[in-house]
Parts: structure tokens; C-alpha cells; sequence
């Protein structure tokens, strides 16, 4: 790689980490998580970056997040972190109205499988169509609608209280 | 998505992602990530290729080293004959085998010389015919008659015996 496509890599990554970094941290909900995952999908995109650097890189860097993200081997790996931060601990009533709840839904958020995790940040957060969501997984549509509602239907268990709230709101 | 809990999903994935972490100089770090990931899969294909050849070295002398003396190899000068025509058919030679009762005969075909008659034995000791005497001149007197045969014992014709010829005994 020589210095011209050094500087457009670098100009690149200095650009769109930030975007790039809140996707990691939806898909994985931990913040060392989430760095490790955005540099392992980096390490993988550099060495193709003289033949992606003209097409689209970070929408192919986000496509080596998501499937790095429901890897089989990355899923071993991460099953010996056992993260604890404070959302994981129970929610009492607030006062405030409202952000007992969403402390709530992030805490469920934690406990969905990766793949539902990652299909439900897709749909949810960067509003792509089912379509779209298969083809940058590399799945079928009717895979991203299973998951997509059985991580819904986990979510609602993990939150029984949730819709007293919201009648209570 | 006029679900309030897909509403609620949405929001709350949207202040989850104003908590990302702000990191910088994350290039130098994937590269650096990509150097040790390149080292290592040249290491391992060292290791591996060394493995193969630490486990295929031993194999190969004990394969080549053997007690047993090595298969002749193929003498080049000698041709190999050219393959003899069998009859497609079975040979069935005639010979002097005595038919079996239980023998099938043979297929129907151009029939084979007739192998030597096979008289059957008779049980007991063989009746040797008499010697006929010699025939007396024509027309003049009879002449002695011949000596008769010797007396053969009494032949017992066999079922399977031809028919017994008397001696000429005048």
C-alpha cells in the first residue's frame, strides 16, 4: 500500500469510526466489546482496501461487522466475558417516568443472542428493509423474520412489566 | 412501526448509541492487528508443513526399509506372450472315462470320435470260448472232427452281456 492509499485509508477510518463505533457497541453492548469488533472488522478490510477503496468500504466494513458479530468462533470467545454493568441489575420503580424503562429494555437487550441482537439493531436502529438485512448477513428473508420475532418475543418476556408502564406513562 | 414496544426498541437503541465510545488512532491498532495476524498464519503453515514432513519422513523410510526383498521389477527384454485362444465353449475331449449313470450328456453338437467300446465285466471269471476245430475237406468224407474247444465253464449271461456266441461244435 503506498502513501496516496494510506491517506484515503486513513482519512477514511478517521471519518467513520464514529458511526461505525456505535453500530459495534449496539451489536455487542460492551464497550471493549465493541472496539475489538470494529478493529478486527478493520484488520479484515485492510488488506482488500486497493480493490474496495473505489466501491463502497464502509459498506463493506459494516457487512464484516455483522457477520463477524454472529460468528461461531467470536461467539466462543465472548462466552468467557461475563460483562456486569449497572443496567444488567434490577429496575425499580422511577419516579421520572420513562427511563426505567428504557434501563429495562437495555438490560433485555443484553440477554438476546447475537444474531438476534444484530438482526434487531438492523431493523431497528439503521431501519433497513428485511431484504437488505438478508443480504448483508448472507441469510434468507424468512431467517431475518424468525429472528426478528423471536427477539421480540424474548424481549417482551424479559419485560412482562412493560406494558403496565407504559399505560402507567 | 406504530408498536409502542418496537417504538420503545427504537428510542432505546438510540441512546444506547450516544453511550459508543470515543476511541482514536484505531488504524494504527488494525494494522498493527493485521502484521500479528499475518505472522501468525505463516507461522502455523511453517508448523503445519513441518508436521507433515516430521510425520511422513518416518512412514516413507519404514515403507522403503522393509525386511522383505522388493517385488521383481518387470524384465523389459522378455515380451510378453500373446494370450492363447481358449474356445469359448467347454472342451470335451473323448477319452476313455467310463460313462457314468449319472453323467449328462454332452451338448448337442458335432459329436466327438467314438472312444473305444467299454465292455461291461462280467462278475465272474471270463468264459473263454473253445477253439473251433478245422473244417473238413469238401467233398470228400468228413474228416475227424475237430478237437473240441476246451469246456468252458458255465456262463451265466448277464443282463448286461451281449449275446453269447456258442462255440461251433459238430
Amino acid at each position: 500500500m503506498d502513501e496516496d492509499e494510506r491517506a484515503r485509508l486513513a482519512e477514511f477510518v478517521a471519518s467513520r469510526t464514529p458511526a461505525l463505533l456505535r453500530v459495534a457497541y449496539l451489536l455487542t453492548g460492551d464497550r471493549n466489546a465493541a472496539e475489538d469488533l470494529f478493529q478486527s472488522a478493520l484488520a479484515r478490510t485492510i488488506p482488500r482496501w486497493g480493490t474496495i477503496r473505489h466501491a463502497d468500504p464502509e459498506g463493506y466494513l459494516r457487512v464484516v461487522m455483522y457477520r463477524e458479530q454472529i460468528s461461531w468462533w467470536r461467539r466462543l470467545r465472548r462466552w468467557r466475558e461475563t460483562p456486569l454493568n449497572p443496567a444488567d441489575e434490577p429496575v425499580g420503580a422511577d419516579p421520572s417516568g420513562g427511563s426505567d424503562v428504557r434501563l429495562a429494555m437495555r438490560a433485555a437487550l443484553r440477554h438476546l443472542p447475537p444474531a438476534q441482537r444484530t438482526v434487531v439493531v438492523l431493523r431497528y436502529y439503521e431501519d433497513l428493509p428485511e431484504a437488505r438485512v438478508a443480504e448483508l448477513l448472507g441469510c434468507s428473508v424468512g431467517t431475518v423474520r424468525s429472528r426478528t420475532h423471536r427477539a421480540v418475543s424474548r424481549l417482551r418476556e424479559l419485560l412482562p412489566e412493560v406494558d403496565m408502564l407504559e399505560v402507567r406513562r | 412501526m406504530t408498536d409502542p414496544f418496537e417504538h420503545l426498541i427504537r428510542a432505546t437503541l438510540t441512546d444506547l448509541a450516544e453511550e459508543a465510545p470515543i476511541v482514536h488512532d484505531q488504524l494504527s491498532r488494525a494494522e498493527r492487528r493485521v502484521r500479528n495476524r499475518h505472522r501468525a498464519t505463516v507461522t502455523m503453515g511453517a508448523v503445519g508443513t513441518l508436521a507433515a514432513v516430521l510425520i511422513a519422513t518416518p512412514l516413507a523410510l519404514a515403507a522403503t526399509g522393509s525386511d522383505q526383498p522388493r517385488p521383481a521389477a518387470p524384465n523389459p527384454t522378455v515380451e510378453p506372450s500373446p494370450p492363447v485362444p481358449t474356445p469359448s465353449g467347454p472342451a470335451t475331449e473323448p477319452g476313455p472315462v467310463a460313462p457314468s449313470p449319472s453323467a449328462k450328456p454332452g451338448p448337442p453338437g458335432v459329436p466327438g470320435q467314438p472312444g473305444p467300446a467299454v465292455e461291461p465285466s462280467p462278475p465272474g471269471p471270463a468264459a473263454v470260448p473253445g477253439v473251433p476245430g478245422a473244417p473238413g475237406m469238401p467233398g470228400g468224407a468228413p474228416g475227424a472232427p475237430g478237437v473240441p474247444g476246451r469246456p468252458t465253464p458255465t456262463v451265466k449271461p448277464s443282463p448286461s452281456e451281449p449275446v453269447v456266441v456258442p462255440s461251433p461244435q459238430k
